[in-house]
């Protein structure tokens, strides 16, 4: 008994000395000099090679630890941009083909053994020039391609021959140590929001060469932090001592007192960033595991709030209020994401798209609209979003300048007497209907979707044994499954690249059907026709009524049932400076982030 | 006793069982494993860009060449890059193998050594108070499910809704010089360990208490006990010793699971960098590189621990040893 009671006073013993030894190097953590800010995000990222850079993830990373020549204002919303490594916004020729672009000087990478005695050297203008070379290297496996090609004069042919690094390309070229210029084959206006983009973030040559694909796992740029480890778990980066020194312009950046003083973000104003001595990314899947460590209050400073934990949080939807045992102790703010999610047909399916038989085109036509009646966008917002997200007809979702306040919401009511009456008007009864089958990248959330569909098409009268549930072991097969068109109805989200509405209306651009872009594969000549028109003129009036006729099209053929974009909740320690946001910006904010010392 | 003969003979024999096992792997991964090159893509694809990344990813390379071509990454432990992140096969492995081990080593030797302190209390004890009390708390312990167990031990002991005692997530064992620390390590290990063993208790003890039962009711037993030797000396001389085959054979078999799979749910709650995640990852993405060295490793793992306890089973039973020879 004696011997049993010594063990267990032991062992309460050893715990109870991991726990005092562990609060004691905690509070020495707290008194030391470092500010470490720990972040958390939601998955992980594959590569840090910046042509890699194609999702939220890897680019929130890329974006702080090299170098892009734009970026966007902190705090200004819309979105704006600004010169990062470029000196000023770019000198467009008149003909809008010509632009030309000077960078500032005595910006240098950080160290590696790749450089002469391993000091980083200064970045020059044929370092942008070799980067945006790199995502057209068949060698390279970059995602970054499609934002240049067939724009920049002779970059494909560049390619084709062989991309050889030595070679010049017309359209590419560094004039001078400083100065780049970039010819296009027709005017981009969306050119210099792709050079905020990671994509096209500045690397060093010597070190790419040096590191070969490995590249993607221990980069080495030129941006405000240096990566020091890169795991499975989490991504450790220290403030780059010698980032060029440019004090905070608050004015400049789109502060508004009203909306951002509450941060405390004033108290940085004309310091150089960044603020922190070290940045730690994690990779949090499992929510509750995010949310114990954020209130934990040593760990994590800063989460979106997850689904399962949004009733616990939220008071009130309209105006979102939340809990004041949560407000007491962390910052919060809430935006709608650059981005939607929404449901797509194939068009050239025989069974729901366009064939060659008019009659049958116009069978399939009232069928893809019954189905868009019989969805119920309302409902689904309350049962997955908490009712946060925005509900908006068409393809140009509210977070970009052309969205469209006063078009008519029909396409996103639902009313399910006259998708019945659409039916039997085109002559579809439960025997002809055809298999509807749903494509998804399965997971509990897309089965619980699936679910709710159905239930939306038997209120239609879709006979149950006609709906069937395809999901896929991952979003690598499901891509598969719809750019080879075996998906007559998929659902999907996009994540906007840049503030434009070309941007989405490119995804029903004919031209760029399976493999490319326009999963739809809808082809509407008169569509198309717009869209050339429009791609190339600057923002405008003019341009912003085509967009707008273009989204009436779409909506008008019945193409998708859209959209809904869904509302973030951001949380952060009070003790922490910040105005997070990972939508297009994608992480520029994190170099503005700083703690106060308790 | 001259094991040499035995150890050669036993790898020549592996080899069969090496080759059948890593071409049924990547006949299955090659066939039926998910294919890459559509998560890779980029947004607006050309057929050319299709065709560059299957070229990339070796997919257009024959069956047997790629096979061939694994053997000899095999042999050579050069298992080239992560088809997904950038990064030496072999480097994502030695830096999560260790991490792993010493995740699961603590819960997995106190686990296994509870487990047959209380399988022998069980057994002296059979159908009394301490043995239905022991096999009650191992079926709970199997019943409850493993996720339902991480989560609440890291409610009750890491997070501020309970005692707050240990780290969510930050895995680190290192103080602040830059050095092991065990404390550090106490500090990450004991949630992960105690959730393990939680699990792991209920499934061992069971197995453990089936098998010395049976080595109980044998005839020498009865012998022994008819011979006046105490419960003590029949129980852990005897009894244990003559049940160390199967118990061996049971520990053994776990040894390259630990080293190899790790824990993904443990892993993954506790923002633990081992190889459960890395391994998951690629079995999700398709990513063969690291699935070619992970059933490789696995395999060539199994063949050693199958060596090592048939070296081990002759300590404990000799007549294996004359039963070859003969």
């Amino acid at each position: 008994m004696r011997t049993k009671l010594t063990l267990t006073l032991l062992l309460v013993l050893l715990l109870s000395a991991c726990q005092q030894e562990s609060t004691e190097s905690t509070q020495t953590l707290r008194h030391s000099e470092k500010k470490v800010y720990r972040h958390s995000e939601d998955d992980r990222p594959n590569s840090l090679d910046p042509i890699k850079a194609s999702t939220v993830y890897s680019n929130l990373l890329v974006v702080n630890i090299f170098d892009t020549l734009y970026a966007y204002k902190y705090l200004e919303r819309p979105y704006a941009l600004k010169p990062n490594l470029a000196v000023d916004m770019p000198s467009i020729s008149e003909n809008g083909l010509v632009y030309t672009i000077k960078i500032k000087p005595e910006v240098r990478f950080t160290d590696h053994l790749a450089f002469t005695n391993g000091q980083g050297r200064e970045v020059k203008a044929q370092d942008f020039v070799y980067s945006i070379m790199r995502s057209f290297d068949p060698n390279n496996g970059g995602t970054g391609a499609w934002l240049w090609q067939g724009k920049i004069v002779g970059i494909d042919d560049w390619r084709e021959a062989g991309a050889d690094y030595d070679a010049l390309i017309p359209g590419l070229l560094a004039l001078d140590d400083y100065t780049i210029q970039i010819k296009l084959t027709e005017p981009y206006p969306q050119l210099t929001y792709t050079l905020a983009m990671g994509f096209s973030a500045i690397t060093p040559r010597e070190v790419v060469e040096h590191l070969g694909q490995e590249f993607g796992s221990k980069p080495v740029g030129s941006g405000p932090f240096k990566l020091t480890s890169f795991n499975s778990d989490t991504a450790y980066l220290a403030k780059n001592p010698n980032f060029r020194a440019e004090p905070l312009d608050l004015a400049y950046e789109g502060y508004d007192p009203e909306l951002h003083s509450k941060y405390g973000i004033q108290k940085l104003s004309g310091k150089a960033p960044p603020f922190i001595d070290e940045l730690e990314v994690h990779f949090i899947k499992e929510t509750s595991s995010r949310w114990h460590s954020f209130t934990k209050g040593n760990e994590i400073h800063y989460t979106t709030v997850p689904k399962d934990k949004q009733s616990a949080v939220i008071l009130q939807q309209e105006p979102l209020q939340l809990h004041p045992q949560i407000t007491d102790q962390y910052h919060y703010t809430y935006g709608l994401e650059a981005g939607f999610v929404y449901h797509g047909f194939n068009m050239q399916d025989p069974d729901f798209g366009i064939s060659g038989d008019e009659v049958q085109n116009q069978k399939n036509h009232a069928l893809r609209c019954a189905i868009r009646k019989a969805h119920n966008w309302s409902q689904k917002n309350r049962a997955f979003y908490f009712g946060l997200g925005q509900v908006f007809p068409g393809i140009i979702p509210p977070s970009v300048p052309e969205f469209d306040p006063a078009m008519s919401i029909d396409s996103v009511e639902v009313d399910i007497e006259a998708a019945r009456t659409l039916l039997s008007d085109y002559g579809w009864t439960a025997d002809n209907l055809p298999l509807f089958e749903y494509h998804v990248s399965g997971s509990v959330l897309q089965k619980q979707f699936f679910e709710q569909m159905r239930g939306f098409m038997h209120a239609i009268g879709y006979p149950a044994n006609k709906i069937k549930y395809q999901p896929y072991p991952n979003f690598g097969q499901f891509n598969k499954a719809v750019k080879n068109r075996q998906a007559p109805f998929f659902f999907m989200g996009w994540t906007l690249d840049y503030p434009d509405a070309e941007n989405t209306l490119q995804l029903f651009y004919g031209p760029n059907e399976t493999p490319g872009q326009n999963n739809f594969n809808y082809h509407n000549p008169k569509f198309d026709a717009l869209f050339e028109q429009s791609r190339i003129l600057q923002p405008s009036t003019e341009r912003t009524a085509l967009y707008r006729e273009m989204n009436q099209m779409v909506v008008d053929d019945c193409v998708v049932i859209s959209g809904l974009s869904r509302n973030k909740i951001h949380l952060w320690h009070k003790n922490v400076i910040t105005f997070p946001d990972r939508e297009i910006v994608g992480g520029f904010h994190l170099r503005y982030v700083d703690i106060i010392p308790e | 006793m001259n094991i040499w003969p035995f150890v050669i003979k036993k790898l020549i024999g592996a080899i069969p069982l090496l080759l059948g096992v890593t071409l049924l792997a990547f006949l299955l991964m090659v066939y039926f494993g998910p294919d890459l090159t559509y998560e890779l893509l980029g947004k607006n694809p050309s057929q050319q860009d299709i065709d560059n990344i299957r070229t990339i990813l070796g997919y257009d390379q024959p069956f047997i060449w790629r096979y061939l071509n694994y053997l000899r990454e095999l042999l050579t432990f050069d298992f080239g890059m992560s088809m997904m992140k950038d990064q030496p096969v072999i480097d994502m492995l030695t830096q999560a193998i260790p991490v792993s081990l010493l995740l699961m080593l603590p819960g997995f030797i106190l686990g296994n050594v509870l487990a047959i302190i209380l399988a022998l209390k069980a057994t002296q004890y059979r159908g009394l108070w301490p043995d239905k009390t022991i096999m009650t708390f191992a079926v709970i312990g199997m019943s409850v499910s493993f996720l339902v167990v991480i989560i609440a031990f890291q409610i009750i002991f890491s997070s501020s809704y309970g005692l707050d005692w240990f780290p969510v997530r930050g895995w680190n064992l290192t103080s602040q010089e830059g050095h092991f620390s065990l404390w550090q390590y106490l500090y990450h290990v004991s949630v992960p360990t105690l959730a393990t063993l939680f699990v792991s208790l209920g499934y061992n003890t069971r197995f453990y208490r089936a098998v010395l039962v049976e080595e109980m009711n044998k005839d020498y037993i009865t012998t022994a006990r008819a011979s006046g030797h105490s419960t003590t000396r029949i129980t852990y001389q005897f009894m244990l010793k003559n049940a160390m085959i199967p118990i061996i054979t049971r520990v053994m078999f776990s040894i390259p699971l630990i080293i190899i799979s790790g824990s993904l749910l443990i892993e993954s709650y506790f923002g633990i960098p081992g190889v459960g995640q890395i391994t998951y990852d690629a079995i999700i993405a398709g990513d063969q590189a690291v699935l070619k060295a992970v059933i490789g490793l696995t395999s060539v793992l199994f063949v050693l621990v199958l060596l090592i306890a048939e070296i081990i089973y002759r300590v404990f039973d000799p007549r294996i040893d004359s039963r070859q020879a003969a």
